[in-house]
């Protein structure tokens, strides 16, 4: 039994933190929770003064990099940095190679994953064979399976009847059809956001209508199909104008947005720095702004950190040359806490909502609760403590971080699964 | 002059002070009277070695630096990636590695990639000088421009330039353009909606016709180079409709000529594009003095910089 003393308990519900000390059993079950719990034979206590406990967080979309990158991330590797930033379940996107279009290789992913990983992955399946956009991936095999999503991950699915087709054959699975709003007419060989920095560094720029146009194209088929839709990593803030109206119509869509697209801008980039390289490609503050907007109107459902890691010396490239993506599911709750709940901007329970709760409920999944006779499965946050992100600190085989070398404040003392 | 900050690398124009960029014109001067005679080395470089790295194919400007750097006695080794071998952004730090063996002083680097020479500056003891990134920067194509115009112009502040073409692609227009801003040169720019991006540099006047451009009255008109093999249909829907909206025709150098304003194009051009051959006999053509100022501007660009190879 492990008794975990004196802290507070975070939830979705409220933003006031509850007071309680929480007992867990040998099983990994919450025994009891109650105002004090005095310790029991055999029972080990951890000090939780002054600390949040909150419930694990859910990120939705994780390139774990297994099978096929394995020099970049392993499913080990992504589980362990997982917890290490407090999140104790995630999806797998299906970019790996060989892709994840069918439901044998479902199975063989899920085998694995149960070999490795110490917290739930679940998988999502190709929309289309290989992501190539031109035939109708094995629905069927991996809804029999259980993936929880299909798609083409950073691939958008060109042909807009081809995408109306998967939609309108998801529907019979009740599958979730997830998009990641590109163009890639108008995105070409662009590296970074299209405007004053792009211009400035000589660098092949994607502009804002890139997502936009894709995003409301994505749209407009779910509301003709009536399928279920998830967009990830809206970035501009016409794209979650465009969401906002499709939710008030009453379309079935939920979408998400990343750390990074809240808090970095363009001119982070401003030195060619690699690490703030990602799709779709960091905004203007204005922005950054109205999905900060979004996120706390409720037009945002769910963050999601694109955790999409590559070695050191694959991003040491020049900047047009270095791939897309940073690792993100070390740093997310530290960074909004960082630079939201300690400053003020939202509470803890935004951060349940929409990074524990709501992505869970996107996919069909229980929320994580703190509550007796439920699994223990939360973290346990020290607000008054401060992190430094270095390569040590970092479990993820990618140390590439916009915040690499920045200390953090807060620190995440345990992950309880 | 009072001493200025040793600086090891030329990478943009953005970084540069007024101050230095007025000690490079005091030393160019010099060095471009030692071309009128028969003797036309110094003994500036001697020992120090010149690497000309140029993973973009380039004879102007590669030979001007080459010309520059024996013209200081430095020895010079030429290194032309060709574009069939070209070595890919990944392995950019192996050749890093190997450029810090070789020992050079100077690297002289152009880049198909923006940001290539700032990556190699970091990690090498040589001075790096960039000499063209993607469509980033071209510092000493706008040194040289800038020392042709106060040429001729010795009182250049609130004279005007045009420059005419295509801005999106070129790092001439970036640079050039901030280095005339920054010496209080007032800067326009012509050229298809397609190839002129919108509000990216406030300093800069947009005109949309050569008529409005005379009756602004430029003392310059800078023509860039079109990238034919690129741009055609994509940008703008032929080289014929280009050079009649955009071109250097007779009439328009007749034009030119009662405003006296002068002719610059930093080369190669393409003759029946944006210039024709009658136009290119234009008595107020400043190019051959481009290419001559830009040795001179080179050779004190390598008299500046001081690499820190001395340094481990």
């Amino acid at each position: 039994m492990r008794l975990f003393k004196n802290g507070t308990i975070a939830s979705e519900e409220t933003p006031e933190l509850q007071k309680a000390d929480i007992l867990v059993d040998d099983e990994g079950v919450i025994h009891q929770i109650a105002e004090t719990i005095e310790a029991v034979d055999g029972s080990t206590t951890v000090d939780c003064d002054g600390c949040v406990i909150v419930p694990g967080m859910f990120d939705l979309n994780v390139h774990a990099r297994e099978p096929g990158f394995e020099h970049k991330e392993t499913l080990s590797s992504c589980g362990e940095a997982a917890i290490h930033g407090g999140v104790t379940g995630l999806v797998l996107m299906p970019d790996t190679a060989p892709p994840v279009d069918s439901g044998n290789l479902v199975k063989s992913l899920q085998d694995l994953v149960s070999e490795v990983s110490r917290i739930p992955m679940h998988t999502s399946g190709c929309l289309t064979k290989k992501r190539e956009g031109k035939e109708l991936a094995g629905f069927s095999g991996m809804a029999s399976r259980g993936v929880t999503m299909l798609t083409d991950a950073d691939h958008e699915v060109p042909c807009p009847d081809l995408l109306r087709r998967c939609m309108e054959y998801a529907k019979d699975f009740d599958l979730l059809v997830t998009t990641h709003g590109d163009t890639p007419a108008l995105t070409k060989a662009g590296a970074i956001n299209e405007g004053h920095v792009s211009y400035k560094l000589g660098l092949p720029g994607i502009p804002a209508i890139s997502q936009e146009i894709a995003l409301d194209r994505d749209i407009r088929v779910a509301q003709h199909t009536g399928a279920r839709l998830h967009l990830q990593q809206v970035s501009t803030a016409n794209s979650l104008k465009s969401i906002a109206a499709a939710k008030e119509a009453g379309t079935q869509v939920t979408c998400e947005v990343s750390p990074y697209h809240l808090l970095l801008t363009e001119e982070d980039a401003d030195d060619y720095n690699t690490h703030f390289k990602m799709d779709p490609p960091l905004r203007l503050q204005s922005d950054c702004e109205a999905l900060i907007r979004g996120l706390l109107d409720g037009a945002i459902d769910a963050i999601a950190s694109n955790h999409a890691p590559h070695t050191e010396f694959e991003k040491s490239a020049d900047f047009a040359s270095a791939p897309f993506g940073i690792s993100g599911l070390e740093t997310t709750v530290l960074a909004l806490f960082d630079r939201f709940i300690s400053e003020g901007t939202f509470g803890w329970n935004l951060l349940v909502k929409k990074y524990s709760a709501e992505p869970r409920r996107i996919v069909n999944l229980d929320p994580v609760k703190i509550a007796e006779g439920e699994k223990a499965e939360f973290f346990i946050f020290d607000p008054n403590g401060e992190t430094l992100v270095s390569k040590d600190y970092l479990k993820t085989k990618s140390p590439v971080s916009p915040f690499l070398g920045q200390t953090l404040k807060g620190a995440i003392r345990e992950t309880v699964i | 002059m009072s001493e200025l900050k040793p600086r090891k690398d030329l990478l943009d124009i953005e970084s540069l002070s007024l101050e230095e960029i007025e000690y490079i014109f005091e030393n160019a001067a010099p060095f471009k009277q030692l071309f009128q005679r028969s003797v036309k080395k110094v003994p500036t470089l001697r020992g120090k070695t010149v690497l000309n790295l140029f993973y973009e194919p380039s004879t102007r400007t590669s030979s001007s630096f080459e010309v520059a750097a024996s013209r200081m006695s430095a020895d010079v080794t030429n290194f032309t990636v060709s574009s069939s071998s070209v070595v890919k952004g990944e392995s950019l730090l192996d050749t890093i590695e190997t450029l810090q063996a070789m020992r050079s002083d100077y690297i002289v680097i152009r880049h198909q990639a923006a940001g290539v020479p700032g990556i190699v500056a970091k990690h090498t003891n040589a001075s790096v000088i960039n000499a063209g990134d993607g469509y980033h920067a071209h510092p000493t194509q706008a040194l040289l421009d800038s020392m042709t115009f106060r040429e001729v112009y010795p009182d250049y502040q609130g004279r005007k330039v045009i420059i005419v073409g295509d801005i999106l692609h070129s790092r001439v227009a970036r640079s050039t353009s901030m280095l005339f801003n920054k010496l209080g040169i007032e800067v326009g720019v012509l050229g298809p909606g397609s190839l002129v991006p919108e509000g990216r540099h406030d300093f800069m006047k947009r005109f949309h016709s050569w008529e409005d451009v005379f009756d602004w009255g430029p003392d310059a008109v800078y023509l860039l180079r079109v990238q034919l093999e690129r741009q055609e249909g994509q940008f703008f829907p032929s080289i014929a409709e280009y050079h009649k909206m955009y071109g250097m025709h007779s009439e328009r150098v007749a034009r030119m000529r009662q405003l006296g304003a002068y002719l610059m194009h930093p080369g190669p051009v393409n003759r029946g594009v944006e210039i024709t051959d009658e136009a290119m006999g234009y008595e107020k053509s400043l190019i051959s003095t481009q290419v001559e100022n830009g040795i001179a501007v080179r050779m004190a660009v390598l008299h500046w910089l001081k690499p820190e190879t001395d340094k481990d």
